[in-house]
């Protein structure tokens, strides 16, 4: 380019030249300038015009670079990412549509959120907004005395205030019913428009509140279904249907709520789940809020027990103890362990909770809760296949059920998981997981050893979930003879409910304060799974630092407090989930579960013996005036199973109080 | 042959004539030439209405480019200050009694001719503020006092088109007058000391406007606001170059220019069309002659001996580049502003006849680079 232009001027003069010529040109002709005289000040207009020079070169690579950049641009607009000649309807209705109805034009509305049978759990209702645009305003105070006159629950002064500021648009009333839209609508005010949105609805107001979240005023999710599924909610208007539950919900809500009551716990939590497909039927965590007013619920409220919290699930692991033992083969069911006396690492002592003083078999293990026991079977295991174990069991992972709140466990780094924490872990302790996280590994134990993951929606009829084999056939098998017992002989006896055939298991965890275990502040939970025969369902219940009472004689542990809700919360969903009492096979399925608590004793025998023997105050679910169990009590809970199914849950309420 | 020896003899017509880059001249008719082929398919194929009176504008712009080359750079030294006058007169002009057109001022009758003077206005601002630096000595550089009045030459147009409104060209004044400073060898600090105060200064004199003013602004400002405009016809713009892709549709192949998907195809959106029928290459190619022009102008700058000719000769090629690249930007969606033609192009007068007083003057900057011209205050 450069070279193109005319031939370069003579750049120096030649040295030691004649006059320079100062003043106007001559007519005509042009001077050139031949030849400088190097003066001072010369000089100094030859240094500006160097920084001339430097600083246009330097601009003209300034020009060549943002042409360079255009040229980029260029090639992203045409060949890297070209836009495509979509010419569908919506530039063409935009000419039909004033740009303002674009903007606030109605939109889709939000989906439905259903119940696994099509109950409305969540809708959006159409409403409307009321704004108003100030710069069009042509007397503030008297618009916002009309304004309150129409709408009582207006505030007149800031009404005034927000009319009177320099802006041209501002929200005043939201959510109006169409009442006091057309009331406000008849006032005539200049600058004072409808928008046209929705509100979204919760009909069932605090039954499933932390599962269901809510929205903002602004329609977006900000907690659970609402938020994890958020744009599915705006862009898909078919309804969204949950696995809940509604009904099986509400019941364990109602059995939890008085139960925290009764026991005066500050918190409860509560899920029932289909164990051979992971729908969760039901969530609950109390304290909890109204889903209408997410917005103003305290965070205590909003929190989920059933994923966020993270507990030690205490005895409640002795299961998965118990299954990993017996599924490795390194332990036999008539393994005898040494309960005799505590366990003492370093400044650590383990003891049992009201102890036998002596060698168990793997059955009383479970069934008297040994600690002991529990801690030297996990031993026997060895840390190695114990992490593996509980790794394959998820204990280790976020739960994978669809809601943002779902948590990840605490425990030990390999590093640090050493052998005394391989016994806590026996029994539950030094570990944290979530109520669901126990729900789920039981559920396995329970159906046959197959998982799977927890799901929030309901699954479509034909498609068979797909599971994981965690453990054999046979120890599941085994397992549910365990489980039954527990509730037949040990200490969840109170969950019994005729007919339903539950297992289960106890968890009594000492809560974590700033300084160690608190002493009188528990986790109370239990575990259940029924009918075990063929097990359907998972009912899970805890309470959150319960009080004992004098029902209780003085103990706030599992069996007593948490176990009771669980049976009621059985007795009541077993119809409603299509299942009906099983009495008339009773002898045939109490056979087929029966696992004696020692071996080689008759079943009856076996039963008789342990039932007379020497058991501690807990496990008898009679009144403290017979603390040792009787053959009069087997009548009484004979007398419970003729009860019918309906009123079951009754009666062993009201013997609770 | 010695052509230094034909200009020593006679700096008369001939030899300013033969002093003119008759290269730089091509350009501007390849240009122009360009302009004829993309006006021609913007009227579905036909010479009429656009092509055949942009042909004839072009030139008469020719003729006026080549009139002014002749005239001495020193003279239209002395023209800067009246030239500058006028402009700012005609835009107070302007403001009271001017054309109404896509809703903004802009425009203004003269003679039969419609002007927009904020164009003028830069030409006025290039040459007054050149020749006030070309009198400035290396330590009156450095006095801060002595950059008050070049700063308030530049505010006064800036106001006044900021006030019409027209926000692009305001800023682009701005800009020109600027790179006018920045050649002049003003330190660096000293434009960061001007341009912080900008966005306040702005905020203060949004708050004080009249409500249609401020209207006029923010759909300026944001053109998405107003779907049917601007931003509708951004997304038909990018539609188009993704048509046209790697090497176009073909000449008057284009189906969003001539199904009229694509609005303004004859003025705004011409590098579009252009983009469309000739794909990537041919843009890349109009883009590398639109630079050529821009940096041959810069030449002309360094190749002058005096500190008028460079700064002048630098203001003008600025403000081309800024048309072009505002234009192009503009197009692509990269920057949201509207009303910026692509200068020889597009079709429109007024724009045209701006541009070829604009390169007349440069071209008498190149013609008469080697004249003698002390930088004493009594010279100009």
């Amino acid at each position: 380019m450069t070279d193109d232009f005319d031939t370069p001027p003579p750049e120096a003069p030649p040295p030691g030249a004649p006059a320079h010529r100062f003043g106007a040109p001559r007519d005509g002709a042009v001077p050139r300038m031949e030849t400088v005289r190097v003066t001072a000040p010369d000089l100094k207009r030859r240094a500006a015009m160097e920084k001339t020079r430097s600083r246009l070169v330097f601009s003209a690579l300034g020009f060549a670079l943002l042409f360079l950049a255009v040229v980029l641009k260029l090639a992203d607009a045409t060949i890297i990412q070209p836009l495509p000649p979509h010419r569908p309807e919506k530039p063409i209705a935009q000419l039909f549509n004033s740009p303002k109805l674009q903007d606030s034009g109605p939109r889709a509305r939000r989906a439905m959120i259903t119940d696994r049978n099509g109950e409305i759990l969540a809708i959006s209702l159409p409403t409307a907004a009321l704004y108003a645009n100030p710069r069009e305003m042509i007397d503030p105070a008297e618009a916002a005395r009309k304004l309150k006159q129409a709408l009582p629950r207006l505030d007149e002064e800031q009404v005034q205030k927000r009319l009177s500021e320099e802006k041209q648009f501002v929200y005043l009333a939201r959510q109006l019913s169409p009442r006091e839209q057309l009331r406000i609508n008849s006032l005539g005010i200049p600058g004072v428009y409808f928008e046209q949105t929705e509100r979204r609805r919760y009909p069932m107001g605090r039954t499933a509140a932390q599962v269901l979240g809510g929205v903002d005023v602004d329609g977006n999710g900000v907690a659970g279904v609402e938020r994890e599924f958020d744009k599915r909610l705006r862009d898909d208007p078919g309804p969204l249907r949950l696995s809940i539950d509604v009904r099986v919900q509400a019941v364990m809500r109602d059995e939890l709520w008085k139960a925290k009551d009764e026991f005066q716990a500050i918190g409860a939590c509560g899920i029932v789940m289909d164990v051979d497909t992971g729908e969760v039927l039901a969530m609950v965590s109390l304290p909890d809020y109204d889903a209408n007013n997410v917005g103003t619920a305290p965070g205590d409220d909003r929190f989920n027990r059933a994923v966020t919290g993270m507990y030690e699930p205490g005895s409640t692991f002795k299961l998965q103890t118990a299954a990993m033992a017996l599924d490795s083969g390194l332990v036999h069911i008539w393994n005898e362990f040494d309960a005799s006396r505590p366990i003492r690492i370093g400044r650590f002592t383990i003891t049992d909770f009201e102890g036998k003083h002596r060698w168990l078999y793997l059955p009383e293990v479970l069934a008297y809760s040994s600690n002991l026991g529990a801690a030297h079977i996990a031993q026997t295991v060895g840390a190695e296949r114990q992490r593996a174990w509980l790794r394959k069991m998820g204990m280790f992972d976020r739960i994978g059920i669809e809601l943002p709140e779902a948590a990840r466990p605490i425990y030990q780094a390999a590093a640090n998981w050493k052998e005394l924490t391989t016994m806590t872990v026996g029994f539950g302790h030094g570990i944290a997981v979530s109520p669901l996280h126990v729900v789920r590994g039981t559920a396995v134990i329970a159906n046959g050893g197959i998982m799977f993951d927890p799901t929030i929606l309901a699954r479509p009829p034909d498609a068979t979930p797909r599971g994981t084999r965690i453990m054999q056939q046979s120890t599941s098998d085994t397992l549910r003879k365990l489980m039954r017992l527990v509730v037949t002989d040990g200490f969840g006896k109170s969950a019994e409910v005729p007919g339903y055939y539950p297992g289960g298991k106890t968890g009594t965890a000492e809560k974590v304060g700033a300084h160690g275990y608190k002493k009188h502040a528990n986790v109370a939970a239990f575990m259940s799974v029924f009918p075990m025969n063929a097990p359907r369902y998972a009912v899970y219940t805890m309470l959150d630092e319960p009080h004992a009472n004098a029902s209780t004689h003085g103990y706030a542990t599992a069996g007593w407090v948490a176990a009771p809700a669980a049976g009621r919360v059985i007795a009541r969903i077993g119809p409603m989930l299509g299942m009906l009492p099983d009495l008339d096979d009773k002898e045939a399925i109490q056979q087929a579960l029966y696992i004696p608590l020692q071996p080689g004793r008759p079943a009856g025998a076996g039963r008789a013996a342990v039932m007379i023997g020497d058991q501690p105050k807990p496990q008898a679910g009679a009144p403290a005036t017979k603390p040792k169990k009787t053959l009069n009590d087997l009548r009484h809970e004979a007398r419970l199973e003729v009860t019918p199914t309906g009123g079951a849950h009754a009666v062993p309420a009201v013997a609770a109080r | 042959m010695d052509r230094r020896l034909i200009r020593e003899r006679s700096f008369g017509l001939t030899g300013k004539l033969w002093n003119i880059s008759w290269l730089y001249v091509l350009l501007l008719c390849v240009l122009a030439a360009v302009g004829y082929v993309a006006l021609y398919s913007a009227a579905g194929g036909s010479p009429e209405p656009y092509a055949s009176r942009h042909v004839l504008r072009f030139a008469f712009g020719l003729v006026l480019m080549l009139s002014i080359a002749l005239i001495d750079i020193r003279f239209l030294a002395r023209l800067a200050w009246p030239i500058y006058g006028v402009s700012v007169a005609l835009l107070v002009a302007v403001e009271r009694m001017g054309h109404v057109g896509k809703g903004a001022q802009r425009w203004i009758e003269l003679g039969g001719l419609q002007l927009q003077p904020s164009e003028l206005a830069k030409i006025g601002l290039v040459l007054v503020l050149a020749a006030w630096f070309h009198r400035a000595s290396w330590e009156r550089m450095g006095n801060p006092l002595f950059l008050i009045p070049p700063l308030i030459l530049v505010l006064i147009p800036v106001g006044l088109i900021l006030k019409e409104p027209n926000l692009g060209t305001a800023v682009i004044t701005g800009l020109v007058g600027g790179a006018v400073f920045f050649a002049a060898g003003v330190r660096w600090w000293k434009f960061a000391l001007v341009a912080l105060p900008i966005p306040f200064a702005a905020k203060i004199a949004y708050r004080y406007m009249h409500d249609y003013q401020r209207a006029r602004i923010d759909t300026f400002l944001s053109p998405e606001s107003d779907p049917l405009g601007a931003g509708y016809n951004i997304i038909q713009s990018k539609i188009a170059l993704g048509a046209g892709g790697m090497w176009g549709k073909g000449f008057l192949q284009g189906t969003q220019g001539h199904l009229n998907f694509l609005p303004e195809k004859q003025t705004d959106f011409i590098f579009t069309m252009l983009g469309e029928e000739f794909g990537f290459v041919g843009g890349v190619a109009l883009i590398g002659l639109l630079l050529l022009i821009v940096l041959g102008g810069m030449v002309m700058a360094v190749r002058c001996r005096h500190q008028f000719g460079r700064l002048v000769a630098l203001g003008i090629a600025t403000n081309f580049f800024m048309y072009v690249f505002v234009n192009i930007a503009m197009v692509m969606g990269a920057i949201p502003v509207g009303g910026v033609p692509l200068p020889l192009v597009s079709h429109g007068g007024s724009a045209m006849i701006t541009v070829m007083l604009g390169f007349g003057i440069l071209m008498s900057v190149y013609v008469h680079r080697d004249v003698e011209w002390p930088d004493r205050r009594d010279e100009i």
